[in-house]
């Protein structure tokens, strides 16, 4: 099954962020967005790869992505 | 038996309460056989008829009296003095019956303040949220601050912006940044309205602001979190001082993503303020939690108050994670806001609608102060006003704008 997640580059990898993203694709995760001045990229991936991608260097968590729901235009309560 | 008080008579019923001793409790044909040992009393109907242990109100309001079998207690429809005299000369053997008291009417305990007029009231000139912040006496506007709204847009068209500063850019695939919901109009519309709209009355904190409308809910109202941090990162890299978020997820983790965005956001001067969550339901006894991205220590979570300054019914409470707690309150309850045309303008409630009141007013104190990002969270902190409810709900107090 495919996850779509969230990595959040290490602190000490926060200059090298292309770098990271390319042992992520080349880990198998395909890359949808290298956020460099958050130092976060995001993706998806096989979730069987996941824990192969979290023991690269430089990576400082991988999260599923949450979704978010706002109500209907007509509620009152928003 | 029984004595009311002197000071404060009790509303009664005209029928009378039974109480029969411990060795008739649960004996619904000794509790029969008493009651009707009681001059006139013929039909009794009990709890104890019903296999659920129910009693049917037709059946009861049509009987002389109605055994509740298992606590032991009947009401007669008899008046109570005529009744407890019945009592004292039956004699009834062994002490059957305990006393014969009135019965009282009983109220709900209502949660609203009776006849109080609320403290706070929308008027001719500002919203009550305004008032209630100090935005209506505040000489600061938030010139040359820009502020970021990440929701589901903006109406552009709006007369209320016209000749406004507006950056916009959608990061929802195939959808432009035009708002085709209304929650993102009315959250900017609190943020950074303007201080003379067309039509009605102010609404708007940071008038001058100027307004960087980051699309990251469909028109639908959903998302995800890499739009989410798309826009944030549009935002940093523009210079924006304050991150509006009015979305939430109701997830008690933090979320290592929103942490260390929101840390590298403080040090990047940007202050990141998110609604703690609508998941209360304080009347019903659910105080709720502040969920992602909110729960997060660096991301200022944003509770909701009412006219009356009490927490709203539906604002999460703090959530026991590390930064799970709320960090301030705003106006949140019955908010007076722009709406995508022909509508205008709409009044709605939501945690989502207090965040941008802390926003445009944290861009009021960054041109008032020019201070840095984690300045401007503890002068925030710092002025907000003490309310008399618990930090868990309202952390430290109404948000206030500058002098």
């Amino acid at each position: 099954m495919v996850d779509h997640v969230t990595v959040t580059v290490a602190d000490s990898h926060a200059g090298v962020i292309d770098e990271v993203a390319a042992q992520l694709r080349q880990a198998g995760m395909d890359v949808e967005q290298v956020l460099g001045t958050l130092g976060v990229i995001t993706g998806s991936i096989d979730d069987a790869l996941i824990a192969a991608i979290e023991a690269l260097p430089g990576v400082g968590a991988v999260e599923q992505q949450a979704s978010f729901q706002i109500p209907p235009p007509d509620a009152e309560l928003q | 038996m029984s004595t009311v008080p002197a000071e404060r008579v009790p509303e009664t019923t005209g029928r009378s309460v039974v109480v029969f001793s411990d060795a008739l409790r649960g004996d619904r044909d000794a509790i029969a056989t008493a009651l009707r040992s009681l001059a006139d009393i013929t039909s009794v109907v009990g709890t104890a008829d019903d296999p659920g242990g129910a009693l049917d109100p037709d059946a009861a309001a049509a009987a002389d009296a109605i055994a509740f079998d298992a606590l032991g207690v009947a009401v007669v429809a008899r008046d109570p003095s005529t009744l407890a005299a019945m009592v004292q000369f039956a004699a009834a053997p062994g002490g059957e019956i305990l006393a014969v008291e009135p019965e009282r009417v009983m109220h709900a305990i209502a949660v609203e303040r009776p006849g109080v007029a609320a403290r706070f009231a929308d008027d001719n000139a500002f919203t009550w949220g305004l008032r209630a912040t100090g935005v209506d006496a505040s000489s600061a506007t938030g010139r040359g601050i820009r502020v970021a709204v990440l929701d589901t847009g903006l109406d552009l068209e709006h007369p209320d912006f016209a000749g406004r500063s507006v950056t916009a850019r959608s990061f929802v695939t195939g959808a432009p940044a035009r708002d085709g919901h209304g929650h993102g109009t009315h959250v900017t519309g609190t943020a950074c309205g303007s201080a003379r709209p067309a039509v009605g009355r102010r609404y708007g904190v940071a008038a001058e602001a100027e307004i960087f409308t980051g699309k990251v809910l469909d028109d639908g109202g959903a998302g995800t979190d890499a739009s989410i941090l798309a826009g944030i990162d549009w935002a940093i890299t523009n210079g924006c001082r304050v991150v509006s978020m009015s979305l939430g997820a109701d997830i008690r983790q933090v979320s290592t993503a929103y942490e260390t965005v929101g840390r590298r956001a403080l040090a990047a001067n940007v202050l990141i303020v998110a609604a703690a969550g609508n998941n209360a339901s304080r009347a019903r006894g659910n105080l709720g939690f502040v969920g992602v991205p909110a729960n997060s220590p660096s991301v200022m979570a944003v509770a909701a108050v009412d006219a009356d300054l009490a927490i709203a019914d539906f604002s999460a409470a703090s959530n026991p994670v590390e930064g799970g707690q709320i960090d301030i309150a705003a106006p949140g309850v019955d908010v007076y806001s722009s709406w995508p045309m022909p509508r205008r303008t709409n009044t709605i409630s939501g945690t989502s609608m207090a965040t941008p009141h802390v926003a445009g007013i944290a861009a009021l104190w960054a041109q008032a102060t020019g201070a840095g990002a984690q300045a401007l969270w503890d002068a925030l902190v710092q002025a907000a006003q003490g309310l008399d409810l618990p930090a868990s709900d309202v952390g430290a107090g109404l948000v206030r704008a500058p002098g």
